[in-house]
């Protein structure tokens, strides 16, 4: 897999700042399974985040917290020395969503949003004002062109989509800001599969598009 | 909202490195349990991580337990913490998740990111590679000399937890000027980490 396309790095510093919402994190962990690059590139960010808790100043602690924390500790068992172990991905699906999909992406249950559109929204996944949700986009249908109120991030899973801005193959990542509108159309003989999640409700334009907007409900 | 933009100025102190012995004290804990230091650890970062969670919105009472779980945390897994990082690095991780899990009732889904899983990777797309070694304890350093624009930015990601959105709107600044100091200050920073070969 050759990932072209990854997310802007101002996301991943807000990923690894923790300012991103629920929905938006599952994207990104998704693509940082399949992505080395974006991985060193939150490794990173993380460090920082380490660099800024060390500079900062001291908050004096309540008289006896070291002496609540050691009597804490003494109940609590250590863990094991493991290292949390990455799922390989397997049918396409990254393991940070296999729990959603036991039986793959072959058996996903899909819910017809508009003629060629299937969609699967995450049940306790919580994205403030956004969603997130599984694509399924018939080969040759193009969304309606559709504008953002706040950030959209893209991740492809399967097949592959083309829209105003280049192709999005699997493992890519198409990150929306509010100004850019786009038409993604799924451009080969597969479904193309996705997994979107936006950070606040999305806006469409034309008739079609005030059409799909209350199906989309959000 | 008023995000005073005196706050970069009063914390300008970002020079303050850790002491070097937080990775042995770690390994103290993981190996056999070693309280003492375990306490040193707890002395070192509950009062940081108690003002983290001040900052993003705990009051004082709450800010405290929180830093006390984290170190609770931190004891727990241990063994867990891997030595090619850094430690505050990793405590951070923990203080984040769990602000996050208290303050905001959510969560961050996450992978593995070190180095060990990555030279497993089989993928076979050319991406295996000896990683750049970080010289993470220059770290606070670097961020020290970074542009008070981009400290600015960054802090209201980390510290207050705001999206960029948000962090537009509190130092009225359009979202792509917002994006592009982040942008600018990570390139800067990973430059800068990297040791030469």
């Amino acid at each position: 897999m050759t990932i072209r396309h990854h997310p802007d790095d101002a996301t991943l510093v807000a990923y690894a700042a923790g300012a991103v919402t629920e929905g938006i994190s599952l994207v990104l962990a998704a693509h940082l399974e399949l992505c080395p690059r974006c991985r060193e590139h939150v490794r990173d960010a993380t460090e920082l985040g380490g660099a800024l808790l060390a500079g900062l100043d001291p908050a004096p602690l309540a008289d006896g917290a070291l002496t609540a924390a050691l009597a804490r500790i003494d109940r609590e068992p250590q863990a094991k020395h493991t290292r949390r172990p990455r799922h390989r991905p397997a049918d396409g699906l990254p393991g940070t969503l296999a729990p959603w999909f036991p039986a793959g992406l072959a058996r996903v249950p899909w819910r017809t949003l508009a003629p060629g559109v299937k969609h699967f929204r995450f049940p306790g996944v919580d994205s403030g004002a956004g969603t997130v949700r599984l694509l399924s986009i018939a080969p040759g249908t193009a969304l309606p062109h559709h504008g953002h109120g706040g950030s959209e991030l893209t991740l492809v899973l399967r097949g592959s989509f083309v829209d105003e801005i280049g192709r999005f193959a699997a493992g890519d990542l198409a990150e929306l800001d509010p100004s850019i509108q786009h038409q993604p159309v799924a451009d080969t003989d597969l479904p193309c599969i996705c997994l979107v999640a936006t950070d606040a409700r999305l806006r469409f334009s034309g008739v079609l598009g005030r059409l799909f907007q209350p199906l989309v409900g959000i | 909202m008023t995000y005073a933009a005196s706050r970069p100025e009063q914390e300008a102190q970002t020079g303050m490195a850790p002491p070097p012995e937080l990775a042995d004290w770690l390994a103290a804990v993981a190996q056999h349990g070693d309280r003492q230091s375990f306490a040193r650890l707890f002395q070192w970062f509950a009062p940081r991580i108690k003002r983290y969670m001040q900052r993003l919105g705990a009051d004082p009472d709450l800010a405290e337990d929180l830093a006390q779980e984290t170190l609770v945390q931190v004891w727990r897994k241990a063994g867990q913490f891997d030595s090619s990082r850094a430690p505050s690095a990793w405590v951070f991780t923990i203080a984040r998740n769990l602000r996050i899990d208290r303050l905001r009732r959510q969560r961050l889904y996450e992978v593995e990111l070190t180095e060990e899983a990555d030279a497993e990777d089989e993928q076979g797309d050319g991406h295996q590679r000896v990683l750049d070694r970080l010289d993470a304890g220059r770290l606070p350093d670097l961020v020290g000399a970074l542009p008070a624009e981009q400290v600015e930015v960054i802090r209201l990601a980390y510290f207050e937890g705001l999206s960029h959105g948000e962090v537009g709107k509190a130092l009225d600044l359009p979202l792509g000027t917002v994006k592009s100091r982040l942008r600018l200050a990570l390139t800067k920073l990973r430059s800068a980490m990297r040791v030469e070969p």
